[in-house]
């Protein structure tokens, strides 16, 4: 299966007359995007804002970051099962305005997490290198959680499929190919089958019964799948709603994916897939999903040894080791990625296994111990008056509280140390 | 720099094992090793007085030793403090590592030991102390001696002080977060292709080392045993009254349920931050069964459920507090002549 992204790097963002992609600057029609987001319904109003790279400016809660992209249209469908039909991901030519991204606020959030685009705190996040269409939306008052957060959902993807579509018909200025030919591809002797297994969703919160992560399923009572690396690139994943520093921009730039197909190009290593499994709020799911994940990397990916990595905190760190014993089990080696859960800082407690065959560790370690002082802004975008004046009174940002640093898709560039 | 140094019989020249029942000794300056100390910790820097101990005198008497070594550095005004090094000599490890703790902990001054990585004071002091890895051999008693300084003068001089490897010191198992060049992407494929192709791979975490804790008998006759429900959903009585924490938690409540044969959501709330808690807050009986349980009572599966429940939060909770709590919590029900339980996790 073979990928093509067409990219048009973007240099300036700006509003204007008609959305349209002159070289390097993206003009957009406000009131036509903004018609786009209002239709469904579930928005009262939709505030758009424009950000540069390394403004003086601070935004959030950031509900998700999304790459603006759009699919060639006899290629496929662009986000399958939410926005499009259930096309399969991750074929033909995808066009992606590279440099830009659509960044949607929501009021107030358990975990706050803002992007900077300035300071020490902006350059430790690649997502202050990127220009930012901010949307703002404001839900109607009366709706649920399950409609608000779907409208969220819904403008976000809208909105980043709009803008990317002004680059259909150009030309790009580079293409990447994805390519890899999966498990029924022989690898040369000495050089390993690689394959990565990734949860997308966590049962510790029960996802809503309409919340789309995977091609626009919500996960619950699906057992784990077998996945070309290309379908998390094209759309087929989305962050869901209760997450732990994963953005939706990081799957289609998945750090991971992106890095074993960077040693596959070299000739080192062998990507014969992935599968996408979810950590489990009962012992029965666990065990299960566990056990299947495993197993698919083992005969149907035929890999010798996998990538693991987890989607939020406590009992995925759990799933996520136990997975990785059956994988050990079944002669696959693993390593995996945890964000330590040691609230004392001792290393003993950092994690929730205990399985001496899972001994090959990157520790991401917890994000609220390294800290900044907050930069001063000049522009502070939120959803509301009172949301604005506590983002600009912030005095210290923690690397966890600032989206781009952190997370569990593997960009990030926190190490712990045991002293 | 005024230095007080610590020392055993044998290497304070009193003699070998026959000297190990030696009452603490105090002398004047440098003495043994300490001479070398001295000259290794540069000009300016004194050792103004030695205790020395026997072995034997010092485990029997911890307590009493180290009170007189805090008294001794306390009157000599001392600015560092150091023990050993003390090898593989365990006694003298765990000696080394009572006193080192004590003067840092009543005197605030920084003290610095030597020990063999199979020297029992290791386990004991590695968290709280800086001890230098000595190896075995007495014969690199300078190398480690000129080690042990180095780190004495970061410490007196509150600089940063560097990793374990770098510094040679054994980790306190303590976890710092830093930013690196390589992204955890980079990171986690560079090790995953070492691990395949059989070369070496350094993980960013060791996985700790449990001793098992062996299970009792099972119980003989369920329909004579007093059964207690504990859990770590973090079900409480409405208000919290022990306030115990949703994250982290540091205690646990005991609650009673004489006569209840059903938990009803209005009298009980969920502290834990790790779940989803509206099914268990709609029903407690899903994290404490109370019902489940009482049931079993009447038909006499069970002799007795115990009258009260047992209640803390598991969420992200470190070890050392999961230990006591556990010991507590076993203690008491012990206590209260309850003879299993059963155990709801979230």
């Amino acid at each position: 299966m073979r990928l093509t992204l067409a990219i048009h790097p973007i240099e300036e963002l700006r509003f204007g007359e008609a959305t349209r992609l002159d070289g390097t600057t993206l003009a957009i029609d406000q009131e036509e995007l903004r018609r786009l987001l209002l239709a469904d319904g579930g928005l009262e109003s939709v505030d758009l804002e424009v950000v540069r790279p390394g403004e003086r400016c601070r935004f959030g809660a950031v509900f998700d970051v999304v790459e603006p992209r759009a699919k060639e249209p006899a290629d496929g469908a662009d986000f399958p099962g939410i926005l499009g039909p259930l096309r399969l991901a991750g074929r033909g030519t995808t066009h992606v305005l590279r440099g830009a991204a659509v960044s949607v606020i929501q009021d107030g959030s358990a975990f706050g997490r803002v992007i900077e685009m300035s300071g020490a705190a902006g350059e430790a996040s690649p997502y202050s290198r990127l220009h930012h269409l901010v949307v703002v939306p404001h839900p109607r008052a009366s709706l649920p959680r399950r409609a608000l957060m779907r409208a969220l959902r819904v403008a976000s993807l809208k909105a980043a499929v709009y803008l990317a579509k002004a680059a259909l018909g150009q030309e790009a200025s580079t293409y990447e190919v994805y390519e890899c030919g999966g498990p029924a591809e022989s690898a040369t002797p000495g050089v390993p089958r690689l394959a990565y297994i990734g949860q997308i969703h966590s049962f510790q919160m029960v996802a809503e019964p309409d919340e789309p992560i995977f091609y626009g399923s919500n996960t619950i009572g699906m057992a784990p799948a077998a996945l070309h690396p290309n379908e998390w690139l094209d759309g087929a994943i989305v962050s869901s709603y209760f997450n732990l520093g994963v953005e939706t921009y990081f799957y289609q730039n998945h750090p991971i994916i992106n890095e074993l197909y960077r040693w596959q190009e070299e000739g080192k290593v062998l990507l014969t897939g992935t599968v996408a499994t979810m950590a489990a709020s009962d012992n029965r799911d666990r065990e299960r999903n566990s056990m299947i994940a495993a197993a698919l990397a083992k005969w149907n990916l035929a890999a010798d040894a996998v990538v693991l990595t987890k989607y939020g905190g406590g009992a995925p760190h759990a799933d996520m080791g136990l997975t990785a014993r059956y994988c050990e089990e079944l002669g696959i080696r693993t390593v995996v990625q945890v964000s330590d859960m040691s609230t004392d800082r001792s290393a003993e407690s950092a994690l929730l296994f205990n399985y001496p065959e899972v001994d090959a560790i990157v520790n991401v370690g917890r994000g609220d111990t390294l800290q900044w002082v907050a930069p001063e802004v000049e522009r502070v975008i939120a959803a509301s008056a009172g949301a604005a004046a506590s983002l600009a009174s912030l005095e210290r940002l923690t690397a966890g509280s600032v989206c781009g640093v952190t997370g569990q898709q593997g960009l990030s560039r926190l190490r712990s140390f045991v002293y | 720099m005024r230095v007080v140094h610590y020392l055993n019989q044998f290497f304070g020249g009193l003699g070998a094992e026959e000297f190990a029942g030696a009452t603490p000794e105090v002398r004047e300056g440098a003495v043994g090793p300490g001479r070398l100390l001295e000259q290794l910790l540069g000009e300016g820097a004194k050792v103004v007085k030695t205790v020395v101990a026997g072995d034997n005198y010092a485990v029997e008497n911890l307590d009493a030793l180290a009170a007189l070594v805090v008294k001794e550095v306390r009157e000599a005004g001392g600015d560092l403090f150091v023990a050993g090094p003390c090898f593989q000599a365990g006694r003298y490890g765990v000696a080394a590592g009572a006193v080192c703790a004590a003067v840092q902990r009543e005197l605030g001054i920084p003290a610095v030991t030597g020990m063999g990585l199979e020297n029992p004071g290791v386990d004991l002091y590695r968290r709280d102390l800086y001890i230098v890895d000595s190896g075995g051999s007495v014969a690199a008693m300078r190398e480690v001696l000129s080690r042990m300084a180095a780190l004495a003068h970061k410490l007196l001089s509150k600089q940063e002080i560097g990793s374990p490897a770098e510094e040679g010191y054994f980790a306190h198992g303590l976890l710092r977060d830093a930013f690196v060049d390589k992204t955890a992407a980079e990171r986690l494929v560079e090790m995953v292709y070492a691990k395949a192709t059989g070369a070496p791979y350094e993980s960013e975490l060791t996985p700790t080392v449990f001793p098992a804790i062996p299970a009792p008998p099972p119980i003989a006759d369920l329909s004579r045993a007093r059964i207690a429900i504990v859990t770590d959903t973090g079900v409480v009585p409405k208000g919290n009254p022990d306030k115990i924490a949703p994250i982290a938690a540091t205690n646990w409540g005991s609650y009673d349920i004489s006569g209840v044969d059903d938990l009803r959501g209005e009298d009980f709330e969920v502290s834990h931050r790790g779940y989803d808690t509206r099914y268990v807050t709609e029903d407690p009986d899903r994290a404490v069964p109370v019902d489940a349980l009482r049931e079993f009572e009447k038909q006499g599966v069970i002799g007795k459920l115990h009258d009260r429940f047992v209640s803390t939060s598991g969420m992200v909770n470190p070890l050392a507090n999961s230990r006591r709590l556990g010991r507590e919590i076993a203690q008491r029900l012990k206590e209260e002549g309850v003879d299993a339980v059963v155990l709801v996790s979230a």
